[in-house]
């Protein structure tokens, strides 16, 4: 265990104190004709981005539509089943495969 | 602390920076040399710390370019140097990722080399007068071989918060993490980190 601490403490230190490049004209000059290359900044966007921008802040106020339009649904005493099978017994004729899908 | 250092810049300085890129964004483009000369010293110095050597320049190139391509989002708030420290220190985990998934065979045998390395460290009884006069470059080796048995994500966060001594608030705000994360993160890569070291010393 002791020689574990010295030898973490000694690695520690080595990190602290390793080499470091220095700064140089040579770097600035070739970011600075690297951003040249990619012209000046614009604020257009794609649509995918500003989507995540600002699509996502209108997400609480969807949540609370999708809650009231299923409210709705639910007090609306709309049961498909129910209306597909009152169609085909008031109108057997006309209730084939073609016309129930509404085709 | 070494290299990465978070105090904040003056008034004055956060006013120049704002002034300059408010300039670049208005289409001056030679104006972001400014914070290209002003950085420069602090960005290599950040990604010193986590690149090696040889690389280094090349990722700090990187940064200002990133740094240049994200202007736009560049809120007004804080200073531009905790910004461009931010960028830099997730360009170095890019680094990380690159070479992580591109590396061929998983490193599950200790080469001849750093079984060396370690020996050459054990061989005299204070390791630590061992490092400091002449092994330095050495001990910094076995340390990167060890970081290099790490994810990058327990890597970074390791480097950070553990070697560079940063709280874990300033870590999780460089890195985008959440505190919860760099946390638990930490636990983790330092238990890995203790047991690949003590591998290195039972070998």
């Amino acid at each position: 265990m002791r020689d574990y601490i010295k030898l973490e403490n000694s690695l520690i230190k080595a990190y602290r104190e390793k080499e470091k490049p220095q700064g140089s004209e040579q770097l600035e000059m070739s970011v600075m004709q690297h951003i040249r290359s990619l012209g000046a900044l614009s604020f257009k966007t794609s649509p995918f981005e500003l989507f995540g921008q600002f699509g996502w802040r209108f997400a609480p106020a969807v949540c609370v539509v999708i809650a009231l339009l299923t409210f709705w649904i639910v007090k609306l005493d709309f049961v498909p089943e129910d209306e597909l099978a009152k169609f085909s017994i008031e109108q057997p004729i006309e209730a084939n495969y073609v016309e129930i899908p509404g085709l | 602390m070494p290299g990465l250092s978070l105090e904040m810049p003056t008034h004055t300085a956060i006013v120049d920076d704002y002034d300059v890129v408010r300039r670049v964004i208005a289409g001056e483009i030679n104006a972001f040399g400014v914070l290209v000369r002003k950085y420069q010293g602090h960005v290599l110095s950040v990604v010193g710390n986590h690149i090696p050597y040889n690389q280094a320049e090349e990722v700090a190139h990187d940064v200002f370019v990133k740094a240049y391509q994200s202007l736009l989002t560049f809120k007004f708030k804080g200073g531009f140097k905790q910004w461009l420290s931010a960028i830099a220190v997730r360009t170095c985990y890019d680094f990380w990722r690159k070479e992580y998934r591109s590396r061929e065979t998983p490193m599950s045998c200790y080469s001849e080399e750093e079984q060396n390395i370690v020996k050459r460290a054990l061989a005299t009884q204070c390791m630590q007068a061992t490092f400091q006069e002449n092994s330095r470059k050495e001990a910094s080796e076995l340390l990167n071989k060890a970081l290099d048995r790490l994810s990058p994500e327990d890597r970074m966060v390791l480097e950070l918060v553990y070697l560079e001594a940063l709280s874990i608030k300033e870590a999780a705000g460089l890195l985008g993490w959440s505190i919860a994360n760099v946390k638990i993160r930490l636990f983790r890569s330092r238990k890995k980190l203790r047991k690949i070291l003590k591998d290195f010393l039972e070998d």
